[in-house]
Formats: structure tokens, sequence, C-alpha cells
């Protein structure tokens, strides 16, 4: 039915005429009326409805815009919304960076004033830290003054500015080394303190080195103010300001006079033992020497012997060169002999000689080798002097040994050819002979090995006369000395006792 | 008749040379190089000096000496030689040798020690 309505707005309502009475009329009209209501009312419910329909259409239109709208609305919402939210958080994010900001300038401002803070303690630190090194480098140079004052060197201070060379400090141990006092040193020339004692070369030598601006170790026999030796290790070294230059040397010096002993005693002992092994294998050496030597010398002793024999009564020319040749075994025999005598450390015999006596029977033996080489001898012998006791032989094998040597030194040369043999009285105990020569001297580094065995400077010498010549003068209780003269050549030396036991 | 004389020592031209000043006085003489050759050549009695080195290798003169007196012998000795130590003039005549003498000997100090040897053992007998 409802579509039967909703399907009939359109037709125009027709309202059917009829009569009627009044009342009835009236009825019908009411009746009518009313049908006219509900006509109407069924026309307008038709309309309505239709409104109704199309008023849901638009409400259903407008719900849907409604709708649409809504969406629309809360979409926009949503943003405005989001916008707010988007405000708010930026305004909330801006009021933690505020207060961001602010709790960092307060670090900062804490932070400026803990600097403020630092700085001041740095500057107080540097300031403790100058006190500090002020005193530091005050106690370095207190300990450092106080080690030079300390030390057993003596130590002293050149200043080499000044053309004078002055000594500017010196260390108590050196006032107490030297036995010089502080007035005697400062101030004055370094090389004064040597006086004329010193070894020239030696402060020739720190001369050199101070004016090449080099430095110096060395040792050197230096002598204390009341002249007394003393052996001192020098070290002398440039010292030099910021240019490089140099202005002052500082010397160390240390008495090695101790340790020198001890040196020379270790070599002292050194030389007694090597000579003890040289002499024992020279006598080795010359025992078995003499040996092979003695079997020829006895055969040509028997028979020359023989010979004289079987020309007894005749040939008396060649009997002559027999005898000559006997005497020359036996003189070869003797030499061996004594020889091994020496060697074997038997005791010689010692009898009474006067030594110039000696010298001039040893002279004489061969004085025609001294002509030959055109030499002379001077003599200048002491007749005053006491006999010694000794072995004849021995000594004048000793002589011998000297006067060749001092000839063959000055066999090369013309002018000098003046040997002099010189006897005096050294002491009360001691008579010297000296054999001097005009020869060539003897080179500083022979002399230490002058009398070693077999040393020699003689292209056919043996090496044995000097060390037989020094084993025989000890022997004898005395001593034999080279030293080189101070205008020419050598001199040779040595000591014998007067009062030698006899029978020693 | 002539008298022997044995001579003992390693070195041949001492032997031979001594032999010829020997010889020179009338001496037999026959030498010897070393000991063994003596005592394989000469028998213990035979008569004769010896003449005896001391310093020999192998037996040397002390040892020969001592097998002399061992043997019965009565033969004169007398040493020789070159060195002189070990007091050797003192030793030989302990060992009962004529005597020692050091080389180069002298020929008639020689002679006449062995004639001393000689009339030693002749007197003994």
């Amino acid at each position: 039915m409802k579509n039967k309505i909703i399907t009939k707005p359109k037709q125009a309502i027709r309202i059917p005429l009829i009569k009627v009475t009044r009342n009835n009329l009236e009825e019908q009209v009411r009746q009518q009326t009313d049908k006219l209501r509900i006509r109407d009312g069924q026309l307008r419910q038709g309309a309505d409805r239709e409104k109704l329909g199309a008023d849901r259409e638009r409400l259903g239109a407008d719900r849907e815009k409604l709708g649409a709208d809504r969406e629309k609305l809360a979409e926009e919402k949503a943003r405005q919304q989001t916008d707010k939210l988007k405000i708010r958080d930026g305004q909330l994010r801006q009021g933690a960076d505020r207060e961001k900001l602010g709790a960092d300038r307060e670090r900062l401002g804490a932070d400026r004033e803990k600097l403020g803070a630092d700085r001041e303690k740095l500057g107080a630190d540097r300031e403790k830290l100058g006190a500090d090194r002020e005193k530091l480098a005050e106690e370095q140079i207190y300990i450092r003054t106080k080690a030079m004052e300390s030390t057993l060197d003596g130590i002293f201070i050149i200043d080499v500015k000044n053309s004078d060379f002055p000594i500017i400090y010196a260390n108590p141990s050196f006032y107490s080394l030297t036995g010089y006092s502080k007035s005697e040193v400062i101030g004055k020339n370094y090389f004064l303190l040597y006086k004329a004692n010193a070894d020239l070369r030696v402060v020739e030598e720190i001369k050199q080195t101070m004016r090449y601006g080099k430095s110096f170790h060395g040792e050197m026999l230096n002598f204390k103010k009341d002249g007394k030796k003393f052996w001192s290790s020098l070290r002398i070294a440039p010292i030099r300001n910021t240019d490089g230059d140099i202005t002052h040397y500082v010397v160390a010096q240390t008495d090695i006079t101790l340790m020198k002993k001890r040196d020379s005693e270790i070599e002292e002992q050194r030389e007694d033992l090597l000579h003890v092994t040289r002499v024992g294998k020279l006598a080795e050496f010359v025992s078995s020497l003499a040996h092979e030597i003695s079997q020829p010398l006895t055969a040509i002793l028997s028979y020359a012997q023989a010979a004289q024999r079987l020309l007894k009564g005749k040939e008396p020319q060649l009997q002559e060169i027999l005898r000559y040749i006997i005497n020359d075994d036996q003189r070869a025999s003797e030499v061996i002999r004594r020889l091994r005598v020496l060697l074997k450390k038997n005791k010689p015999t010692f009898e009474p000689i006067d030594i110039n006596v000696l010298i001039n029977d040893t002279v004489n033996l061969i004085m025609t080798h001294i002509t030959v080489k055109n030499k002379v001898v001077k003599f200048e012998l002491n007749s005053s002097l006491p006999m010694i006791h000794g072995d004849r032989i021995q000594l004048q094998q000793v002589l011998l040994n000297l006067i060749s040597n001092s000839l063959e030194a000055m066999e090369e040369s013309r002018d000098y050819n003046e040997l002099v043999i010189r006897t005096s009285r050294k002491n009360n105990d001691m008579i010297m002979v000296e054999v001097k020569d005009l020869g060539c001297g003897i080179p500083k580094e022979n002399m230490k090995k002058l009398f070693a065995h077999f040393f020699t400077s003689k292209p056919d010498g043996l090496g044995m006369g000097l060390s037989i010549s020094r084993s025989i003068v000890e022997a004898h209780g005395g001593h034999l000395e080279a030293k080189n003269n101070p205008d020419r050549g050598a001199t040779f030396y040595f000591t014998i006792p007067i009062n030698m036991k006899k029978d020693q | 008749m002539s008298l022997n004389v044995y001579i003992v020592d390693d070195d041949e031209s001492v032997c031979r040379a001594l032999r010829t000043l020997l010889m020179t006085y009338d001496f037999e003489v026959k030498t010897f190089n070393s000991a063994k050759s003596f005592f394989e050549n000469v028998a213990h009695d035979d008569p004769g000096c010896l003449l005896l080195d001391i310093h020999m290798p192998g037996v040397d003169g002390w040892e020969v000496q001592k097998r002399i007196l061992k043997s019965g012998s009565t033969r004169p000795v007398i040493f020789i030689s070159a060195e002189k130590n070990d007091n050797a003039s003192i030793r030989a005549l302990q060992v009962g040798a004529v005597g020692f003498l050091q080389k180069p000997v002298n020929g008639q100090t020689l002679v006449d020690l062995i004639n001393v040897g000689f009339q030693l053992t002749s007197e003994a007998k």
C-alpha cells in the first residue's frame, strides 16, 4: 500500500458532487471534510511521504554530505589537531631547547669560572715552578761546586781569553796536591807552575793542545811547591761559550804516583821473572852449544898434539903453526868454560883486583884493533881507588864488551873517534867505571831492550854481550846502566862494590 | 909389548883424534862409539885402560863403569867429558876410576893419567 500511495502523488484529487441535505450536507460536508481531511491527510501523507522520501533522500544525501563533511571536518580537525600538536611539539621543543640553553649557559659560566681558577692556579704553579727551577738551579750549582771542591782530583780553570793564561779557579785538592796557596795560583800563568823541572816535551805538548783548541790526556812528572816529585795524570779540555769559541780550559789532575810505583814494581817483578826465564833458556842453549863445540875442539887439540909429537925435532914452522892451533883451541875452550860457569851461576873466582890495572890490561888486548879502526882511547882513571874483589876474566869480558860496542858506535864517524874510560869512587861502597863514546847514541825505543838477551842493533850481532855483561856485573853486586850523553854518543857505566867478601 | 887403550865416545871425530894422539905415545888404541859395542868386542878380562865419555846416548859412562866393576874387572878407567858438573871429578874417584879429565884434554896430561892407571893396576896385581 505504501508503494501505491507513493506512486500516486502526482494525480489531482477529485472531489465528487453529491446533493446533500443540511445535516446531511453538513454531515456530508464533515464527511467530505473528513474525507478531504483524510484525503488531504492522505495526500499530505503521500506528499509527506514523498517529501519524507525526498527528505529522506535529501537527508541521506545530507547525511552523506554530513558524513563527508564530518570526515572532512574530522580530517580538518585532525590536521588542526596535528598542527596544534606540531605547534605544541614545537613549543615544547623550544621550551626544552631553552631549558638546555639555559643549562648550557650555566655550565659555560661554571666552566669560565673554573678556567679562571685554573688560570690562577696555573699562574701560581708557574710561579712555583719558576721558584723551584731557581731552587733547583741553585742546588745544582751548589752540588756542582761542592763536587768540584770535594773531588780528590786537582781541578783548575784557565782563562784563555787572556793571553797570560791565568788560572781563575783551583779546587782545594789542587792546593793540597801541589802545596801552593791560593794567592800563588790564582791569576798566575799555569805554565809558570811547572818551572824548569818539568818535562819540557809534555809542557810543549800541552801548549800546542791549547793553541789548537784540542784536548790533552797524558801523564807527566810534576813538582810540588817544595820540589817533591809526583806523577800526575792530566786531562785538559776546552770550555766553549754559546758561540762555540773556547774561553777557558779545565784541567783535572790526578796523583798517580802510587799507581806508577805499583806498576813499576809489577814491571820489575815481571822483568825479574823474564830474566830468570831468559837466563834459564839461555843456559840450556849455551850448555848444548858448549857441548857441541867442545867435541870438535877436543878433536882439533888431539890432532894438533899428535902432529906436534910426530913432527918432534922437525919442521919448526909447522911446529909453530901447531902451537898456535893448540893455543887458539884452548882459548876457545876457555870461553866456553867461562860461559858455562856464568850461566850455571857457579860461583866465580873472586880475587882482589886493581880496576885501573885491569882496564889497562884489557885495552892492551885490543890496542891493535883500536889503532886499525883509527880510534883513540883516553883514560881518566882515579889512581886512589881501593882494590875491588871480582873475577878478573869476567870483568875483563864486561870491559871488552863495552869497549868494542863503543868502537862500533863510532865506526861510521871520522870526526868523532875518541873513547873515554873513566874510573871514580861512587860512594863509600862502590867504585864506578864509565865507558863513553861519541857515536850515534842509543835510540829511545832501544833503551829498555838494550840489556835483553838476544837483543842487538848490529846486523851480525848475537845480542848476548850486554846481557851477559849485566849478569856479570850484577853477580858482582853492582849495576850496569846506559845513558845517552847530552851532547853526543852514549855512556855505559857500571858499579862494583869495594867490600865484597872473598868467599862470595 | 904396547899397552892397550880403549876409547868409548859417541863422537867419532873425538875417538879418531884421541886414537891418533895416543898412537904417537905407542899405545894400542881401539875405539868404540857406544858402550854396547865396547862390551860386545872387549872381554872383561882383556887388559887395557879405558877412556870413557860420560855423556852418551843410551848407556852412559857411569853405567859402563858400574858394569865393569860388577864383572870383577880391574880395568883402569879414566872419565872424560866436555862438561864438568855434578862434581864429576870427585864422583869419578868415588866409583873407582883413575881420574876425570875435561875436554878438550891435553895429550900429555892424558898420557900421564893413563900411565898412572896402568901402574895402579899392576900394583894391585
